[in-house]
């Protein structure tokens, strides 16, 4: 256990010195934030309603989609692996603590965000913030987890780069939270439903805390789970 | 003397291709032994075999002790700080890092050091004291002075003779035929995944009948032999000199090294 929390904190103080994981966690995230919040609140001023959870949402999935899968790669594609079972280190610890780090930045953002988001746009806070926190986490445990299995999954870094994007984009388009799910073609609309981002984001919205957003979501986490699992198994079998 | 590495009828391929044809041998306790052969032999599938980083198709492997690996090919995450990564891989080991240990690899003056800025004798040197972690009774070393200096390789060689004044047994894997017969006191050739010769280098010599060559500059020209025994050669070659009436002006006599021996060996074994 101990050698667990060390390694844990360790990748936390690792991902602040690499910066790659900062500036998709943070620095693109507030950017857009910056920029989009301007941008939709003068244009309509109702967007203050939904302007933190599709804010978050966004900065969620690039941390988790785009920020996190190379970072494993960087692990198991490389000798490091190696290295980590010749030292008796366990295969999946990389992954696991690589993953709570990441956790803990998007969570972090996540309140940023939290307390940014009235003071510079007079976003509306949502009147429920325990539930809305609980959303967050969860949105962040299941999109993480689907960045898991992009970053055991392929090898290669550019190739990665080019997969990352196909589940980020969609999960941007068609989340809602740039467009209006209604506004979307129905195949499209439906597409979007196979991303965390759509169910986070409906869940994070007021009273949208409930099974019908909740399961969705967990049985995204349970199967990104599964595969990571399977993936981890083949990476040490390689 | 007992085994500390005792691999039977040790078998492995990838896909189609066999890479480990039934290998068979041992490695004692308390002495360096190598395993050479040139590249694709599968002397690096044999080791990550045997320090339980590679699966095997048949054949057994049996260890007697507890073991420290240090690869070939290794690497950390490069903003990792060499003194993270030592407490990293002692607290998985469930071992306090041994100060005198760290201190003969002058691993304390790199501790503030980041891993993507240390040289590749200093990574080296860090990756033997991870291996080192925990005291271990055997060791595992692949090609441990690749890409060292002069300066590197000779520390380095001193640490593993200590090493193994300790107690140590030390299986390595080289290209540096200087090196090993330097260090060890046992070899297995491999070729082809399989074991084509094993015992020391002086049984190596023998076998291959060659152990000194001698250049003669001959008033008639350069005249060169090859034998087992210096006197055969020598002493045989200078009679019939003198009965011929040839006088000779310089002789030079060479010993032979291990890695002309190898050379020797693996093309006269190589179907």
């Amino acid at each position: 256990m101990k050698g667990f929390c060390y390694a844990a904190a360790l990748q936390f103080r690792l991902d602040i010195r690499s910066k790659a994981l900062l500036i998709t966690c943070y620095l693109v995230p507030l950017l857009f934030f910056g920029l989009m919040g301007g941008i939709f609140t003068s244009l309509d001023p109702n967007a203050k309603t939904a302007l933190l959870p599709s804010m978050t949402v966004m900065g969620v999935s690039m941390g988790a989609l785009i920020g996190l899968p190379p970072t494993l790669t960087e692990l198991y594609g490389t000798q490091v692996k190696k290295m980590y079972q010749a030292g008796g280190v366990p295969l999946c610890l990389g992954a696991v603590t690589t993953a709570l780090s990441a956790f803990v930045h998007l969570m972090i953002l996540g309140g940023i965000l939290y307390l940014a988001a009235p003071l510079a746009f007079d976003a509306a806070l949502p009147k429920h913030p325990l539930s809305y926190f609980a959303s967050l986490a969860l949105l962040i445990a299941v999109t993480l987890s689907l960045g898991c299995v992009l970053g055991l999954a392929v090898k290669n870094q550019s190739k990665l780069t080019m997969i990352c994007q196909l589940f980020f984009l969609p999960s941007i388009l068609l989340s809602g939270i740039l467009v209006p799910v209604s506004l979307l073609p129905s195949p499209l609309s439906q597409l979007g439903m196979l991303f965390p981002a759509y169910w986070g984001y409906r869940l994070m919205q007021e009273d949208g805390f409930g099974w019908g957003n909740l399961w969705p979501l967990l049985i995204i986490l349970l199967a990104a789970v599964s595969v990571c699992g399977i993936l981890l198994r083949r990476i040490r079998r390689r | 003397m007992k085994a500390a590495i005792e691999v039977q009828h040790l078998q492995k391929s990838y896909g189609e291709h066999t890479v480990l044809h039934g290998l068979t041998f041992q490695v004692r306790q308390g002495e360096i032994f190598a395993l050479l052969g040139i590249n694709g032999a599968g002397k690096t599938t044999a080791l990550e075999c045997m320090e339980g980083l590679r699966q095997w198709d048949g054949g057994s492997i049996a260890i007697a002790g507890t073991t420290g690996i240090q690869l070939q090919s290794a690497s950390l995450p490069g903003h990792i700080k060499v003194q993270e990564a030592v407490k990293l891989f002692s607290l998985w080991k469930g071992a306090k890092p041994d100060a005198a240990t760290l201190e003969s690899l002058g691993i304390p003056s790199l501790f503030k050091k980041q891993y993507q800025t240390l040289s590749t004798g200093q990574k080296r040197r860090l990756h033997l004291a991870l291996a080192l972690l925990g005291d271990p009774d055997i060791l595992f070393l692949d090609e441990p002075s690749a890409g060292l200096d002069v300066e590197g390789r000779h520390s380095l060689h001193q640490q593993i003779r200590k090493l193994n004044q300790q107690g140590k047994t030390i299986l390595l894997a080289s290209h540096d035929m200087a090196e090993v017969e330097s260090l060890c006191h046992r070899i297995a050739i491999l070729q082809q995944g399989r074991i084509a010769f094993l015992g020391t280098v002086q049984e190596l010599t023998q076998r291959l009948g060659k152990r000194y060559t001698v250049t003669f500059q001959t008033s008639q020209g350069q005249v060169e032999c090859s034998a087992l025994s210096l006197g055969d050669c020598l002493l045989e070659k200078l009679e019939q000199f003198r009965q011929q009436g040839i006088s000779v002006e310089d002789i030079q006599i060479r010993r032979g090294s291990l890695e002309e021996h190898f050379l020797q060996f693996t093309q006269e074994e190589t179907p």
